[in-house]
């Protein structure tokens, strides 16, 4: 279990791997992992110019 | 075999080719592009193959340079990212290929944009050189918004918006198509559709299955090689003359395309990887 930094909501996540993004299922932030064990998340990265394919 | 998988944020697609690389046994080196470091005397890396799949166009595109230099193969290539990352660059090589794309003119001066933008005729749709998920676009369907945007464009962005990429705007009948090639393949396309004119997925666009027709096989293969070939999404227009290609993408996305066309694309691009390592004597 950890901490949404954005909301709070106590995250129980599953089948997650470092760096992953997900969104918090309450207040829909962008969140990445940064530790599977214990459970790290911090608020993803915003969006830069040369992001893309 | 040791897989280098160039990395930042890790997004479904790259989550879908990790599981892959996992089934086949394949052992992979996770390379966090926020924490890679070069040292020009010491690049020594205990790699087979480097698979790119950075979010920044920037740190991808050097990086695949350095392990280059390094010695090490890399999947896309730095010529790839450098030909795919940049309109322009990538407009050239479709040219010197005879590949077929709507007609496009390159300026460096408001003035002189204005002047092509008269004589190619309205709409045009201005582009960065550099930029991709169809930001940033401007469909120009009048003098009075050629001169705002351009204005704009010189005065509020960095020096690279005012290299201007201007490109004849293509009516599309609300969709395109997004063909996806591996090697000499392209192995499926989906349509994007969408009421808006920019048809990105990123943007909203729907994505069905479009059928591969030996023509759209063709026109998406010899663009790929165009630019370098390798794993590439090629972005087409249909007009009544054929097909079109507006644009290459180098670190393809693809999770709305596995169900949508039904073909395991993660599957066939670590394929791909696994065989270039081979080939390359590792």
């Amino acid at each position: 279990m950890v901490e949404c930094p954005v909301c709070g909501l106590q995250l129980e996540q599953n089948n997650l791997i470092k760096n992953e993004l997900f969104s918090c299922p309450d207040c829909g932030a962008e969140l990445e992992v940064i530790e599977i064990n214990p459970l790290e998340v911090k608020e993803a990265p915003k969006e830069e110019e040369d992001w893309g394919e | 075999m040791k897989i280098g998988f160039l990395h930042s944020v890790i997004r479904p697609e790259e989550k879908y080719l990790i599981e892959e690389f996992k089934k086949r046994g394949a052992e992979i080196i996770m390379i966090d592009d926020r924490n890679l470091t070069f040292n020009l005397d010491k690049n020594n890396f205990d790699l087979d193959i480097v698979l790119e799949r950075c979010i920044n166009h920037s740190r991808a595109l050097h990086s695949l340079r350095l392990f280059e230099a390094a010695g090490i193969k890399c999947v896309n290539s730095y010529k790839v990212a450098t030909v795919c990352g940049d309109k322009l660059l990538t407009s050239v090589a479709l040219k010197e290929h005879n590949v077929p794309q709507p007609e496009v003119r390159i300026a460096f001066t408001e003035e002189s944009a204005l002047k092509e933008i008269e004589e190619m005729g309205y709409p045009v749709v201005l582009k960065p050189a550099v930029g991709s998920w169809g930001r940033l676009l401007s469909k120009i369907n009048d003098k009075d918004a050629a001169e705002a945007i351009l204005e704009h464009k010189t005065v509020l962005g960095s020096y690279h918006h005012s290299i201007f990429y201007i490109q004849k705007y293509v009516e599309k009948n609300k969709r395109d198509i997004r063909a996806f090639v591996i090697g000499d393949e392209c192995i499926c396309a989906i349509y994007r559709t969408s009421d808006h004119w920019v048809t990105n997925t990123a943007r909203g666009g729907v994505a069905t299955n479009c059928p591969v027709t030996p023509e759209l096989n063709d026109i998406a293969v010899k663009a790929a090689k165009a630019v370098g070939g390798g794993i590439l999404a090629i972005d087409i227009f249909e007009t009544p003359n054929g097909l079109l290609v507006n644009e290459v993408n180098y670190t393809m996305e693809f999770r709305n395309s596995i169900k949508t066309t039904g073909v395991n694309i993660p599957e066939k691009i670590v394929d791909y990887v696994i065989k270039a390592s081979k080939e390359n004597g590792k």
